[in-house]
């Protein structure tokens, strides 16, 4: 393979995954569950190309933050980790040994988690400040308490998150690995090609029901959408953004959803994305199947607190943890 | 700590959040604060008074008829209660008879407006949850009541049934309507009961509602809650017990014993196939003649007062006649009454389970908040 084509694939596979990706939250969110809530839902392409496109065209107001331009930077920041994190699973580009490998992919992710946490502390939206008349003459039971922003409080969750919320899918990262006795991807893809996908043995589905789990955890999808439930006080991290940003936003978590399923294919099925295979069908399929199956559970429950939060993710690590054992058998 | 073990005496807490009076997560104009240390709620604080419209004041001086028509401009959930009870103000003050079969069809309005403000009750309960299926459900399922109301009020907000000595002409019940209304009760009872049971069912929703929001039998009675809030911790009280309007009907009032946001929902889950009951009654029982009694004259009345059970709870509306025109108007909604209930249910949990704590005492802020506090400074 010349350098020209690998070129060639790279940014053809990268336009395919843009593509595809901007359609993901409409089939998830307004396709699958509007189905399920018995209601029509606006259109397919409303949540993922409508909005950015009617957000690019939208004035850019100064965020209520004390570092407006660093805020606005991060869901470019995010958007770029989550970009690396789709290069380095491209065949293409194995050349580069230890960027592709298992420690490069957790690192970017913990890239991607960790902005929530920046987000949140440096956005002040006005809806948490106080009038301070009627709030010290009407209140005035504890007036010497300090006062926090709701997305302080958003910034703290990203950061419990970061802490547990994502053992999940890291666990589920290291089955592959465990099973191939390789961190680098060229290896886990290499031995799948010889010996089977992994998700084709016992391990292999433990792991992929625990890396689905994470994949819903880390994309904050109910029940795990604690870090920015609007039944919550909370409204998240992303409340100060406006214009462009939001749209970057938007497109960024449709990417990500593309991104998780090209990993997923990565490290279980041993298919990395690659625009010159047909094998690229899986991949796109996949990346259509994770959300439809997360519009689905996310449909039927609600948002979890902490105190299920904690039990669910406990019990999820558990399985992957005996996932892991299994793939030494 | 006061005698509950419950809420804190310290002046300063760890964190304050606050929340409103506009915010994107609040569909009413309210503010809370939140005193949080570690993201359980040591106190809370809910101010209401923003969005003052003045009705009372706007109500003064007006001829009693549209002061009353005025009345159901305050909520657009209990619109019927408003105009009933104001109404009701007028006829006990004045002596007005009103016709049985006026009184029947007064019953079976406030009954449908019941369910439905149950059913909103129960979709909202949902979303706060953050159940959206469960939510759409209940607002699919409360369409059929809206449209009753649509077919006897006119209206799906304001339907302007009750006036002075009986109801609108328009809004008789003739056969058809009997019909529809009999069919409709039909599709709501069996969905309702289906979806009640799955909702309970579930363990993850129960997992969120049991134990969350707990206000003891004591507390309710301290901070002067009403209605279901009141009922779903135990205490049978229901002002329709002493109502004259619904003596010829049977019903059970249904209580809970924890307090807690699954007893609240239990109590307005169980007390919609009470509401159809009722209204079968009312049906079955129709009496006929007139609905309207116009043979009554308009005399100056003092203060007079009257309290309904609406479905919030206890609704209290007084004024005087002069002249026919209204005057020393005072309305007072449950929410207002509910809000220390509220305050009190929120402490001692998680922050997330804050807003379904105070959800659980079904406030309804716009229609609370008619007064207006002046402070100096």
């Amino acid at each position: 393979m010349t350098a020209l084509n690998s070129l060639i694939a790279v940014i053809g596979t990268l336009i395919v995954a843009l593509l595809v990706s901007v359609w993901l939250p409409g089939i998830e969110r307004k396709f699958v569950q509007a189905r399920i809530q018995q209601r029509v839902g606006p259109p397919i392409s409303s949540a993922g190309i409508m909005a950015p496109i009617k957000f690019f065209f939208k004035e850019t107001i100064n965020p209520n933050s004390p570092m407006p331009k660093l805020y606005n930077a991060l869901p470019i920041i995010s958007f770029l980790s989550v970009l690396f994190i789709l290069l380095l699973t491209m065949p293409q580009l194995y050349v580069f040994a230890a960027f592709t490998s298992i420690i490069a992919l957790v690192g970017l992710l913990k890239i991607e988690e960790v902005i929530y946490m920046f987000m949140g502390s440096l956005s002040k939206s006005i809806m948490s400040l106080k009038m301070p008349f009627p709030d010290i003459v009407k209140g005035a039971k504890h007036p010497d308490s300090p006062r926090s922003y709701l997305e302080e409080l958003s910034s703290l969750r990203a950061f419990r998150l970061i802490a547990f919320g994502s053992f999940p899918l890291y666990i589920a990262l290291f089955v592959p690995v465990a099973m191939t006795k390789s961190i680098y991807l060229s290896g886990i893809v290499a031995y799948q090609q010889i010996h089977g996908p992994v998700l084709f043995t016992l391990a292999g589905v433990l792991g992929a029901i625990v890396f689905f789990i994470g994949y819903m955890i880390l994309l904050n999808e109910y029940p795990f959408a604690i870090l920015k439930t609007k039944a919550d006080v909370i409204e998240g991290p992303l409340m100060e953004y406006a214009a462009k940003y939001r749209a970057y936003n938007y497109i960024t978590r449709g990417f990500l959803m593309f991104v998780l399923a090209s990993i997923f294919t990565t490290l279980f099925l041993g298919i990395p994305p690659n625009l010159f295979s047909w094998t690229i069908l899986v991949t796109i399929v996949v990346a259509l199947i994770f959300p439809i199956l997360m519009a689905v559970m996310s449909a039927f429950s609600p948002i979890f607190t902490y105190k299920q939060f904690y039990p669910t993710v406990a019990g999820v690590s558990v399985i992957g943890i005996l996932a892991i054992i299994a793939s030494f058998l | 700590m006061n005698e509950d073990n419950k809420m804190t005496d310290k002046k300063v807490i760890e964190t304050e959040i606050t929340m409103g009076t506009v915010h994107s997560a609040a569909i009413e104009p309210y503010r809370v604060r939140l005193f949080v240390e570690d993201e359980i709620v040591r106190d809370a604080e809910i101010t209401v008074g923003i969005n003052h419209r003045g009705i009372e004041r706007i109500m003064e001086g007006l001829p009693v008829e549209k002061a009353n028509s005025l009345t159901e401009k305050i909520c657009g959930i209990c619109s019927n209660s408003h105009i009933w009870n104001s109404v009701l103000v007028a006829e006990k003050a004045i002596g007005i008879d009103v016709p049985e079969r006026a009184q029947y069809i007064r019953v079976i309005m406030e009954e449908l407006e019941r369910l439905h403000s149950h059913m909103l009750y129960l979709a909202h309960g949902s979303e706060v949850l953050g159940h959206e299926t469960f939510a759409m459900r209940f607002f699919y399922i409360r369409e059929t009541v809206m449209e009753l109301l649509r077919m006897i009020g006119g209206n799906r907000v304001q339907y302007g049934v009750s006036i002075i000595g009986g109801v609108r002409p328009r809004c008789e019940l003739d056969e058809m309507r009997i019909l529809k209304i009999r069919e409709g009760m039909d599709i709501i009872e069996e969905k309702i009961l289906e979806f009640a049971d799955r909702f309970v069912s579930d363990p993850m929703i129960m997992a969120r509602i049991t134990g969350v929001g707990v206000l003891t039998q004591k507390q309710a009675i301290k901070l002067a809650a009403t209605g279901p809030t009141l009922r779903s911790t135990g205490v049978e009280t229901d002002l329709r017990r002493e109502m004259e309007s619904y003596d010829p009907f049977e019903f059970d009032v249904i209580t809970q014993d924890d307090g807690d946001v699954k007893s609240n929902l239990l109590v307005r889950v169980l007390e919609i196939p009470e509401a159809i009951k009722i209204i079968r009654q009312a049906l079955d029982n129709l009496p006929g003649g007139k609905i309207t009694n116009r043979s009554w004259e308009m005399q100056d009345a003092p203060i007079t007062k009257s309290y309904i059970e609406v479905p919030r709870g206890k609704l209290y509306h007084s004024y005087s006649l002069e002249d026919g025109r209204v005057r020393n108007c005072i309305i007072r909604t449950p929410s207002i009454t509910n809000i220390g209930a509220m305050q009190y249910a929120a402490v001692g949990h998680h922050i997330t389970d804050a807003q379904l704590a105070i959800v659980q005492c079904d406030p309804c802020f716009t229609c609370t908040d008619r007064a207006i506090q002046i402070i100096k400074i």
